[in-house]
């Protein structure tokens, strides 16, 4: 046998066509995601890195909501200009308790991994109220409906949390019987800036020793 | 080290990696090169009455692409990671890649870096070239809040260009407050002190820029209440942030009703710390573009 006759077999028989294809387009998973999928390397919580707590994961939930993805990645790559813009390139580990994760695949605006810290509350109010108030030349929409409602409006945060805890995350009894009672008086802005405020807080020196790690 | 998969699943890459790669190149040549002559005796199908399929073999420089990719797979295979556990013969990783990008920076830069943040700053700020850098960093840094002239904004972060330093506007004074960041500490009074007393205060610190209005009965109260941190004379404090009343510049408003609110409530504007983010010679350059 050899291809072409292999070929007109397949081309006839269109059972083994679909079979055949579904074959050939599944290898790639097979060796790039199913290995990745058991490597428990990648799967641990850096150091620093721990689930989200009721607020932030609200303010997660804004951010998605309103879509900043599309503008905005979270993912610091390993590149000395990266670095020296953004900070320490992002791990794998910091990743787990991101469902789904946030990493994004455009810079409209700058990456935003690193930017717990960089800037006080005060100034990502202002800015997310009205971009053009701080940074006279920026593009960003504002958002200044997030200041009117309420972060405990946004979805029952007790069922994420016993969701998310279903999943693995090791949320207590208590945290999720408190999950609502921190919400209390928030506004959806509060929880968004509390969100962006710990986003790449979970880096820790010894990922920093832990090289490579290119999956 | 790079974190490879190991054990059975680095052996699954391989395996299906080299078996893939080894039926392709079986495929493509035998479509090529091995057609045998049974297969030409063969009557060619037609379809819809007159579309014949023929035996026209693609044309072979394909063959060439298709045969130096695979090639090409495998040295790449051979010289970087890809193929389970191993390595790679140049054992590269993107970690290792930015730390070579730092050594190598540092071997280029450092000791002139180095010999700037030993510069005084009037041998700084004389040197366009090195102004310039400076004025990068500030844009990157610093423009998000006190504007890309530095003029400050939104009533909120201070300007940098005027004469008035709340912190302090010696060279090792804003060193320093670029370093460990600043957070003011004004009280909020509104629990302490009545509305009325309030307002008479805020009345009072209003002329404070002309000297102070001797008969104002907010004078006695600001004396109590105020002078221990911003002074008699209202001439401030660099050392706790306490800013100078007594000149007619005002970071959040100097109307009364703002006033009037920084003393209800308080305020606590705050100065992110640069001391991790920024290397001596960034500071360095900072100092001197702002000291001037
Ligand atoms: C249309 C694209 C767009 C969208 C959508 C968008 N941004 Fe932005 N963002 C920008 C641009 C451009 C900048 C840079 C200019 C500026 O600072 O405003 C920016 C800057 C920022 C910064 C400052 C980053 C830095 O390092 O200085 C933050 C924080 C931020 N955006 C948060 C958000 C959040 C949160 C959302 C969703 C609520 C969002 N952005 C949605 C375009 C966008």
């Amino acid at each position: 046998m050899n291809g072409l006759s292999l070929h007109r077999k397949i081309e006839e028989h269109t059972g083994l066509l679909i079979f055949g294809i579904l074959f050939v387009s599944s290898i790639g998973g097979l060796v790039q995601l199913l290995p990745v999928l058991t490597q428990d390397s990648l799967a641990t919580a850096s150091a620093n890195t721990r689930p989200y707590t009721a607020v932030e994961l609200t303010g997660r939930d804004i951010y998605m909501r309103e879509n900043c993805v599309v503008c905005h990645s979270q993912q610091v790559r390993p590149l000395i200009a990266e670095v020296e813009r953004y900070g320490q390139y992002s791990r794998a580990g910091e990743f787990v308790y991101d469902r789904p994760f946030m990493w994004g695949s455009k810079r409209t605006g700058p990456d935003l991994h690193r930017i717990g810290g960089k800037y006080s509350d005060e100034w990502h109010r202002l800015h997310l109220l009205d971009p053009r108030a701080v940074v006279p030349t920026s593009i960003m929409p504002g958002y200044p409906w997030l200041d009117e409602r309420l972060a405990s409006e946004t979805g029952n945060i007790t069922s994420k949390l016993t969701v998310l805890r279903r999943l693995g995350h090791p949320y207590t009894d208590e945290e999720i019987a408190n999950a609502e009672a921190d919400l209390e008086g928030l506004t959806e802005m509060d929880a968004l800036v509390v969100y962006l405020q710990m986003l790449g807080t979970g880096f820790s020196e010894e990922d920093a020793a832990m090289q490579g790690g290119a999956h | 080290m790079a974190d490879l998969p190991s054990g059975f699943w680095a052996g699954w890459i391989v395996v299906i990696t080299l078996v893939s790669v080894v039926a392709l190149a079986w495929l493509v040549w035998s479509i090529y090169f091995g057609r045998d002559q049974h297969e030409e005796s063969e009557v060619e199908p037609v379809w819809d009455n007159n579309l014949a399929e023929g035996h026209n073999p693609p044309p072979l420089w394909w063959f060439w692409l298709l045969f130096g990719a695979m090639i090409f797979s495998l040295i790449y295979l051979i010289l970087f990671p890809g193929l389970g556990s191993n390595t790679g013969l140049l054992n590269w990783s993107q970690g290792k890649r930015v730390a070579d990008s730092y050594g190598n920076f540092e071997a280029t830069f450092a000791d002139a870096r180095a010999a700037v943040v030993d510069m005084d700053l009037l041998q700084i700020q004389g040197n366009a070239a090195l102004m310039d850098t400076a004025e990068r960093i500030y844009q990157r840094e610093c423009a998000v809040c006190h504007g890309p002239e530095g003029r400050g904004q939104a009533n909120l972060f201070p300007n940098l260009q005027d004469a008035e330093w709340q912190w302090g506007g010696l060279p090792e004074q804003i060193e320093q407050s670029l370093r460990g960041g600043r957070r003011a500490n004004m009280i909020a009074w509104q629990s302490i002190l009545s509305a009325e007393v309030i307002d008479d205060v805020a009345g009072y610190v209003m002329t404070l820029h002309e000297g102070g209005d001797a008969d104002h009965p907010g004078k006695p109260l600001y004396e109590q209440n105020c002078a221990a941190c911003h002074g008699v004379g209202g001439d401030g404090n660099e050392m706790l942030g306490a800013s100078r009343l007594s000149d007619d510049i005002w970071l959040y408003g100097g109307d009364f009703t703002t006033i009037r609110e920084t003393l209800l409530y308080g305020r606590t504007g705050q100065m992110p710390a640069f001391g991790e983010r920024l290397d001596d010679f960034q500071i360095k350059l900072l100092v001197a573009l702002l000291a001037r």
